[in-house]
């Protein structure tokens, strides 16, 4: 994989990490707890530039928390997330977009008193920075940094294919083309690692035709992905490693191949058939 | 497409000038004239309003303290003649804003209801301080001898002066907060009212922007409270405090929130629904105009939230867009 693609835009802390063997997020014996429930135990792993990593698990063995403690949304109990070498564990989660993951959400989280266009707009405020003075009074740079941002959500729109429902409303859209906006939302960020929490989850076999092919696009430009999965096609047909959590813990790290095969998996998730 | 499109942005501000220019050719009456004057003024609180309620779903009830501090502060400074009643204005607008930093950034954490309770506590204790101080303020009796405004040599004394001044005010306020609305600071406050959780993944700093927002509303409502103070030559604490929330609430309901024109059409409608009820009701009610006036509102609000949940604005986007549809159709079926 062609890592040198991906674009160093926070030329502040690109120089910082990519030293330790490659790995772009390191997860170091990270702990969450709810109460009586302890949604993440000790889940230690790393993951190197480039490479497309799924996570899976029966409902409740904590890979949406899993990915809230990375983006910030949580803090960990204990243990510690490095990226590109810097401690992120204690960030607040605008400060971890900056440093470019992005995330998409089960439930979409898309905002609806928003279009598709400007939805994928605020994807770009990470990289954009007029404040309310320069927009309010209509700034020539507050005109240019619009026209740009405007330009660039609609590439994002472009490359999963829903330009033309830019000024369409959100409860419009069909759940598919829901989950590829928060898609393209997050690629407004221009994220050097994207975590998807089910990007297939719910959709129809041809929406996942289309999500694999934006996918395609996603890996071909040398992005880092982490996506939690329950469809099992989709999830051996895309990725390069599978992590399995249960009840929080890590029980199998490995190739597709090696999770379908091992009997601890098998028992606590896929079940007798495969 | 473009070209129209742009130009089309024009046209409500165009028609909103043409308004404002040619109604004093139109009807002669100052007491019209007055009354169009706070239409504008109790409209750039209420656009503050549907800001704060509509776009960035915070409930924060201090708008009226605002419009207070700066009539009061702005009063003061000028009846004292301690600086020119045009500097009043900005010093009484830099207070506010460094005021509203103070409190906003520590009660902006709390949520929904709670933070309209702690916003309402904060209008009750600026309404007392207002009549307890007393010998700054002039208590309950209120604040006398304002001069009147005066900027680089004109004085503004007559209904028409400050007709055009309350409406340049408004309609200034009502194009900046459109232009934020619908730039980047605009967006994330509208994305973080719809998902936190979403919007701040994507970068959003909600505190920043909510303590923004908050802070512009409030330099808004300063303004007009200045505006407001030199025009009556008074300010009573009576003035501030809960019965101009409800009325401020009433207009952005009615004139509806989506919008940042709602609120200021709903301060037309408010402004003389209460004068003419005022004049009119008198005649069936001489005890009790005040209570049935009330009694008329409060069926007002819950008719308009049955049959326009998102108020006057909102229902007619909606016919528009149900024009649009319907266009579309016949266009598309014709060319079949």
């Amino acid at each position: 994989m062609n890592t040198s693609k991906v674009p160093l835009h926070n030329s502040k802390h690109h120089n910082i990490g990519l030293g330790r063997n490659s790995s772009l997020l390191d997860v170091d014996r990270v702990s969450k707890r709810f109460g009586g429930i302890q949604a993440l135990n000790d889940v230690t792993f790393s993951i190197e530039q480039g490479s497309i990593i799924s996570m899976i698990g029966p409902n409740g063995a904590g890979k949406s928390t899993f990915i809230n403690v990375v983006t910030g949304i949580y803090a960990p109990d204990i243990g510690q997330v490095c990226f590109q070498g810097q401690d992120i564990t204690r960030l607040p989660a605008h400060a971890i977009a900056y440093l470019g993951i992005g995330r998409t959400f089960q439930l979409e989280e898309l905002f609806p008193s928003l279009t598709v266009l400007e939805n994928a707009m605020v994807g770009c405020h990470t990289r954009s920075r007029c404040g309310m003075f320069s927009s309010g009074l209509r700034l020539p740079s507050a005109k240019t940094e619009e026209q740009r941002i405007r330009e660039e959500a609609m590439e994002n729109l472009t490359m999963i294919g829903l330009e033309h429902k830019a000024s369409d409303s959100i409860s419009s859209l069909p759940l598919g083309e829901r989950k590829l906006v928060g898609i393209a939302r997050a690629l407004g960020i221009q994220p050097k690692f994207l975590m998807l929490d089910e990007p297939a989850g719910g959709l129809a076999a041809h929406e996942i035709e289309k999500l694999v092919k934006v996918i395609d696009i996603l890996v071909n430009k040398g992005l880092t992905l982490f996506i939690v999965e329950h469809n099992m096609p989709f999830v051996m047909s895309v990725s390069q490693r599978v992590i399995v959590l249960d009840g929080g813990q890590k029980i199998v790290e490995g190739t597709p191949h090696e999770v379908k095969a091992n009997e601890r998996v098998i028992k606590a998730y896929l079940g007798e058939e495969v | 497409m473009k070209a129209s499109n742009k130009f089309q942005v024009y046209i409500p501000w165009m028609i909103l000038v043409a308004i404002v220019i040619f109604l004093p050719v139109i009807i002669s009456s100052s007491y019209m004239i007055s009354i169009m004057a706070f239409v504008a003024l109790y409209g750039v609180l209420a656009i503050g309003m549907g800001i704060l309620m509509g776009q960035a779903g915070l409930f924060s009830l201090v708008q009226p303290t605002w419009f207070g501090f700066g009539a009061y502060i702005a009063g003061i400074l000028a009846a004292r003649g301690l600086v020119p009643p045009g500097i009043g204005i900005i010093v009484s607008a830099v207070f506010v804003a460094l005021i509203a930093y103070i409190i906003g950034a520590p009660i902006l954490r709390l949520r929904g209801l709670y933070l309209a309770c702690a916003t309402f506590g904060i209008l009750i204790i600026a309404q007392i301080s207002f009549v307890q101080l007393g010998e700054l303020t002039g208590g309950h009796s209120g604040l006398l001898g304002i001069p009147p405004l005066t900027i680089g040599g004109f004085v503004f004394k007559s209904d028409l002066h400050y007709y055009f001044l309350s409406w340049a005010l408004c309609i200034c306020c009502l194009m900046f907060c459109s232009n934020v609305i619908n730039s980047r600071v605009g967006r994330a406050i509208r994305a973080s009212h719809d998902s936190e959780t979403a919007s701040s993944s994507l970068g959003v700093n909600i505190p920043k922007y909510r303590l923004q927002i908050f802070i512009l509303t409030s330099v808004m409502a300063s303004l007009a409270g200045s505006v407001f103070c030199f025009y009556l030559r008074f300010a009573a604490p009576s003035i501030f405090g809960f019965h101009l929330l409800v009325e401020l609430m009433l207009m952005a309901v009615i004139g509806g929130v989506g919008n940042v024109w709602g609120p200021l059409l709903g301060s037309f409608i408010i402004t003389w629904l209460q004068e003419i009820l005022r004049a009119y009701l008198g005649h069936f009610f001489p005890v009790m105009t005040g209570e049935v006036t009330a009694v008329f509102f409060g069926v007002f609000i819950i008719l308009v939230l049955i049959y326009m949940p998102r108020g006057l604005v909102g229902w007619v986007e909606q016919i528009f867009r149900l024009g649009r549809r319907i266009y579309e159709h016949i266009k598309s079926s014709v060319a079949q």
